[in-house]
């Protein structure tokens, strides 16, 4: 008799493993670039969706119900962290009513828990230095080596959710850190060749502290007088000058910022702008690293034209 | 459901328990049988909760204490002629104006709450403006609030003055529901349908009384709640539709109902609808954001020996054409009785046009020029205002509902 239940149990659960199995994990993320490594990493066996797209500045997203709805469906929610998405995610969380991906929940990741963060204040800050994140800076998955460990992060992550993709989640998350940090490398390597002058960059908004260490760029300025304050002329003369005296090449802004200062800036001090997106191109279906490269290449093919190298 | 990461009381292990039996939530996983729920149980109370994963990263300073933000809302206005503003936190005289001093105290409770409190510092005293807790893990997509809360009815009602186009709380609002909008001690249940658009169905019950609040019903001749018909009665229907990644139009449909000041037997039945509108580009470096916001209040009274009827509404129009600056336009026009006792000061039609410019030096403050003129019926001249209102921001900042 025992046998026989045991045996009918078995066969239920036979029966109905397959059916479970094809669900997939539905993963929610962030942002778009975050969306990417999730998806490289989780393959066949999840379900993706980003909350921002590329050209949106992750500070300011509009908290639209269907995002709240999205996140209602999800299994696991992905978050930069360090506050970024401080002005509209909370909202987002509450409205979802999915208790799975609450802070503190199994269906949670901060991948700022996963990387070395920079620029964390070590004096007593206020918001009279601009809008600057207590934690660290927010903008690291722009350093692929970072990126890579998100991906561990993230497949260890989707491991416990899904254990039978384990294996796979694992296997995918080593390639895409392996092929990240030979790339970290092969770029380095030829920023190597740049004069010390050429590597001066002047940036937008102080969001590319992980790139610029990465490639042994110098930020000498940024178009924003502090973080998150829009651009005054005392500032902008101030930095032409600086810029003159110094030699910057390059401008890099993301796309989501306005353009007007930069061209200006370029035209008079004789630099390049390069106008850099602010995220993977989830949508359009780009990989993490072919986005790295994106940011690479434009940044050096600007100090190139530049220089005229 | 990975169990072994999770902290599990009896509730949240009901509460598991029934999600994991929910077919949508299943995962890749053996299900939970009575035995495990048994065990699960009995290990509990034996057991200290499972230690979280460590992170991996160097951190900043970690703090358990909530989310503190003050914002400060401040106007010097002029007016033509005695002006009559309806909004408890409008600038209501000539010269320097106070509005509000608003403390915004936020956390997560434990797993299961969240608290959210709003208190109130006028110049000469405190108000419990909000003060509820929000659940975070009820299941089958129901929440639930308890506490002092604005009701959820219409657009701007739930909403604060800093997130509002306007220096000033539409009239229709400060005549049908009083200075504070509708607001109540009481409970709320909302739930999010299924449907693949969005689809929330919201009911409160809250108290009928108060002095600035609650104005169609008990309002400030409170008559005290007897039985459950003398509670005031909220429900709304909100929809939204992504019209494509920049366009979003959100529709609600609202009513009320509850007793009245004029005898606990009499009626007040409220309806409402609210239309908004906006474009925002997620594409590049566009600052455009346009907003359409309309909404129409119609309601009802009995009163001894007559009903009255009245409505009003506002629509107004919000364009930021430069990260720190926008324009913005309201008309307004609301419907008055002459014999109306419960309203005596309110005898006709009285319509209102604004238009403002905001400048904001940093998402953190924000300085703001309004102009109205405001035509009352009963008063034979327009009332012309003039405001220049500054607002500042302190603190972790709350986010904001679209």
């Amino acid at each position: 008799m025992r046998k026989w239940i045991s045996g009918l149990l078995l066969g239920g659960l036979v029966t109905l493993f397959p059916l479970s199995a094809e669900a997939k994990v539905k993963v929610v993320a962030t942002l778009p670039t975050l969306a990417a490594i999730a998806r490289e990493v989780g393959g066949d066996a999840v379900e993706v969706t980003s909350l921002a797209g590329p050209n949106q500045d992750a500070h300011f997203v509009d908290a639209r119900p269907n995002l709240a709805l999205a996140l209602n469906k999800a299994d696991v929610l992905m978050v930069n962290g360090l506050e970024l998405e401080a002005g509209w995610l909370p909202v987002l969380l509450t409205g979802s009513r999915n208790s799975r991906i609450q802070p503190g929940a199994a269906g949670y990741l901060d991948a700022s828990s996963l990387v070395p963060l920079k620029q964390i204040p070590q004096q007593k800050i206020d918001r009279g230095m601009g809008d600057i994140h207590p934690g660290g800076n927010p903008h690291y998955l722009t350093d692929p080596r970072n990126g890579g460990r998100v991906a561990v992060g993230i497949a260890a992550k989707l491991a416990s959710l899904d254990p039978a993709n384990a294996a796979g989640f694992k296997r995918r998350a080593n390639a895409l850190k392996a092929d990240a940090e030979a790339i970290a490398s092969s770029q380095s390597k030829r920023f190597a060749d740049l004069q010390v002058v050429e590597r001066h960059v002047v940036t937008y908004h102080n969001s590319w502290i992980y790139f610029l260490d990465w490639l042994n760029l110098i930020a000498i300025g940024t178009i924003e007088p502090k973080p998150g304050i829009s651009p005054d002329p005392g500032h902008v003369a101030w930095l032409l000058g600086h810029m003159r005296k110094v030699h910057a090449d390059v401008i890099m802004q993301e796309a989501y910022y306005p353009t007007r200062i930069g061209s200006l800036l370029a035209s008079k001090a004789q630099a390049t702008l390069v106008v850099l997106p602010g995220g993977a191109d989830f949508a359009g279906g780009q990989s993490y690293l072919d986005y790295v490269k994106e940011l690479t290449d434009k940044t050096y093919a600007g100090v190139v034209k530049d220089t005229g190298r | 459901m990975n169990f072994e990461s999770r902290h599990l009381t009896a509730l949240g292990l009901a509460v598991g328990l029934l999600a994991a039996a929910t077919p949508a939530r299943a995962q890749a996983e053996a299900p939970v049988d009575g035995q495990d729920a048994a065990d699960i149980l009995n290990a509990l109370t034996l057991d200290a909760p499972a230690p979280q994963a460590s992170a991996a990263g160097p951190r900043g300073p970690q703090s358990m204490n909530p989310d503190l933000s003050f914002i400060l809302d401040g106007a010097l206005a002029g007016f033509s002629q005695a002006p009559d503003q309806r909004g408890g936190h409008d600038p209501a005289k000539n010269g320097f104006n106070l509005q509000q001093l608003e403390l915004s105290v936020k956390s997560v409770v434990d797993p299961f709450w969240r608290f959210d409190a709003n208190l109130v510092f006028s110049q000469f005293g405190v108000e419990v403006e909000e003060a509820y807790a929000t659940s975070l893990a009820l299941p089958s997509d129901l929440q639930l609030r308890a506490g002092q809360f604005l009701t959820r009815f219409g657009r701007l009602n739930p909403t604060h003055p800093h997130s509002w186009e306007f220096v000033d709380q539409p009239l229709v609002l400060g005549k049908f529901f009083g200075g504070e909008g509708n607001r109540g001690l009481g409970t709320e249940l909302s739930w999010l349908s299924p449907l693949p658009w969005y689809l929330e169905v919201v009911g409160s019950a809250t108290e009928a009384g108060g002095a600035s609040t609650a104005r169609s019903f008990f309002g400030a001749q409170d008559l005290g709640v007897q039985g459950p018909l003398d509670l005031q009665v909220t429900g709304a229907i909100k929809q939204f539709f992504p019209l494509s990644d920049a366009w979003s139009l959100s529709w609600g449909l609202s009513g009320a109902t509850g007793p009245n000041s004029s005898g606990r037997a009499n009626r007040s039945d409220l309806y409402g609808t609210d239309l908004y509108l906006k474009y925002r580009s997620v594409a590049g470096a566009d600052p455009t954001v346009i907003g359409l916001t309309c909404e129409a209040l119609a309601r009802n009274r009995q009163v001894p020996g007559a009903v009255l009827s009245d409505a009003g509404g506002y629509a107004s129009a919000f364009w930021k054409f430069d990260p720190s600056w926008a324009i913005a336009a309201r008309y307004e026009s609301v419907t008055g009785t002459a014999n109306d006792p419960l309203d005596p000061e309110w005898t006709g039609t009285r319509q209102r046009a604004s238009a403002n410019l905001t400048y904001w030096p940093s998402e953190f403050s924000r300085i703001r020029l309004q102009g109205s003129a405001d035509l009352r019926r009963w008063v034979s001249e327009p009332t012309y205002a003039a405001m220049l209102a500054f607002e500042t921001v302190i603190g972790a900042h709350g986010a904001h509902a679209f």
